[in-house]
């Protein structure tokens, strides 16, 4: 398994694009060969979407939510962490599993903007 | 020999019509295109978004090469007390003493002459140290390090959308009668309204802009990944709190208040986005919305 140090990678504080890039960077190739990867919190106190967006959500264009439970663990992520995470993952999924979201979205703001 | 345009800046709080002021003085010293120099006979009070804004407003009119100058001599005791003790004084060539009191400092952020990881660490430990962590309310290192991430997203936005090549601009008060906690990110950058109607190439009004942008995984920014949660992590802080979050940006305001979103195209533009944040300082406000679902991470 390979094991990635987020702390010892960006420092305690996850919260750029940026940093969550330098995190997809290096699980990519592991996930691609189906090597098991854990990404280790231990001594991150904040978190933010950003990161987690480039970190783990954009994963879900290439990868499937099961290969990726299958294949991605986490330790030491604190509950309030667990939870950006999640909503993330959940609006990455959306968007990758169903684009027709998006563009129902974008076609329902420019019907509202004729009507005005 | 270069003219000196002189300006007054009035009472300033945080309303629309104070809005409409900053966006008037704002406009006359773009238009005067000369050498400033800023008095304040005519100022009872600045709130944050002001100071920010005012301090913004100068770095402009310097990066085209003009001086600028604040007359902190004609400051009412009352302002120039706020001005010193959130170092917005200090940081334009005054020498009144400086020191925390109940104000949040003064702080200007130049994407261009900061490293983006000292960038981060600057800003976060601004929000932790010198903002929400200064004791006015009582929270856990844990709830505060919560609430500091989502009030980074405020930054992320300035410092990813905006493109202000001037600055993030930011300045903060505590109001211990009213147990408010305010918090003023002003940019002068490209604004939310245009950077929508270029992303979504309609054009709309700003109002619609605004209503667009506050939908959970609306960006304008389509490189990489889906994004677009900033705005929805900070609208369900406020929520939580009984808070405030009201966005100008250029002509368009967007108000999150008693769980209540407004969005309205206003007479006035300014140049880039200012949101201002107000938190309640009570615990009660201060919670966890709920612990994360449990199940598989994807």
């Amino acid at each position: 398994m390979f094991k990635l140090k987020i702390a010892d990678l960006v420092g305690e504080h996850c919260v750029t694009s940026e940093d969550g890039q330098k995190v997809y960077d290096q699980i990519v190739p592991k996930l691609q060969s189906n090597e098991k990867v854990c990404l280790d919190f231990d001594g991150v106190s904040v978190f933010a979407s950003p990161f987690f967006n480039f970190a783990v959500g954009q994963l879900l264009k290439n990868f499937s939510p099961d290969k990726l439970n299958g294949l991605l663990h986490v330790d030491n992520l604190t509950p309030d962490g667990t939870s950006v995470w999640k909503r993330v993952v959940q609006n990455a999924k959306e968007y990758y599993q169903n684009p027709k979201v998006k563009k129902a979205f974008d076609t329902t703001i420019e019907k509202e903007a004729e009507e005005k | 020999m270069s003219i000196i345009k002189q300006f007054s800046i009035p009472t300033l709080n945080d309303t629309p019509i104070d809005f409409d002021k900053l966006c008037e003085l704002g406009d006359s010293v773009h238009d005067a295109n000369s050498d400033v120099i800023f008095t304040f006979s005519d100022c009872q009070f600045l709130r944050p978004n002001a100071i920010a804004f005012l301090g913004g407003m100068a770095r402009i009119v310097e990066s085209k090469g003009k001086t600028v100058k604040f007359d902190f001599d004609t400051a009412p005791d009352k302002v120039l007390t706020i001005l010193g003790h959130n170092g917005f004084a200090h940081q334009f060539g005054h020498s009144v003493f400086s020191g925390p009191g109940r104000s949040v400092p003064y702080r200007e952020d130049r994407t261009e002459l900061i490293k983006p990881a000292n960038l981060r660490d600057d800003v976060i430990d601004y929000l932790s140290n010198e903002w929400i962590g200064r004791g006015w309310v009582h929270i856990s290192p844990r709830l505060r390090n919560a609430i500091v991430g989502v009030v980074w997203e405020i930054y992320d936005n300035a410092f990813e959308h905006a493109n202000s090549s001037i600055g993030i601009f930011s300045c903060g008060q505590y109001f211990p009668r009213l147990r408010i906690l305010q918090l003023a990110v002003a940019d002068f950058g490209i604004g939310i309204p245009s950077n929508v109607i270029q992303y979504l190439r309609l054009h709309l009004p700003a109002e619609i802009c605004l209503r667009w942008a506050f939908q959970k995984g609306a960006s304008t920014k389509t490189q990489g990944t889906r994004r677009g949660l900033g705005l929805t992590f900070l609208k369900d802080f406020v929520n939580l709190n009984h808070g405030k979050l009201e966005i100008y940006s250029q002509n368009g305001y967007a108000l999150v208040h008693d769980g209540k979103e407004r969005f309205q195209n206003r007479k006035n533009s300014l140049q880039g986005t200012i949101v201002n944040l107000t938190l309640r300082c009570d615990e009660r406000y201060y919670y966890f919305a709920d612990e994360p679902p449990v199940g598989p991470l994807f």
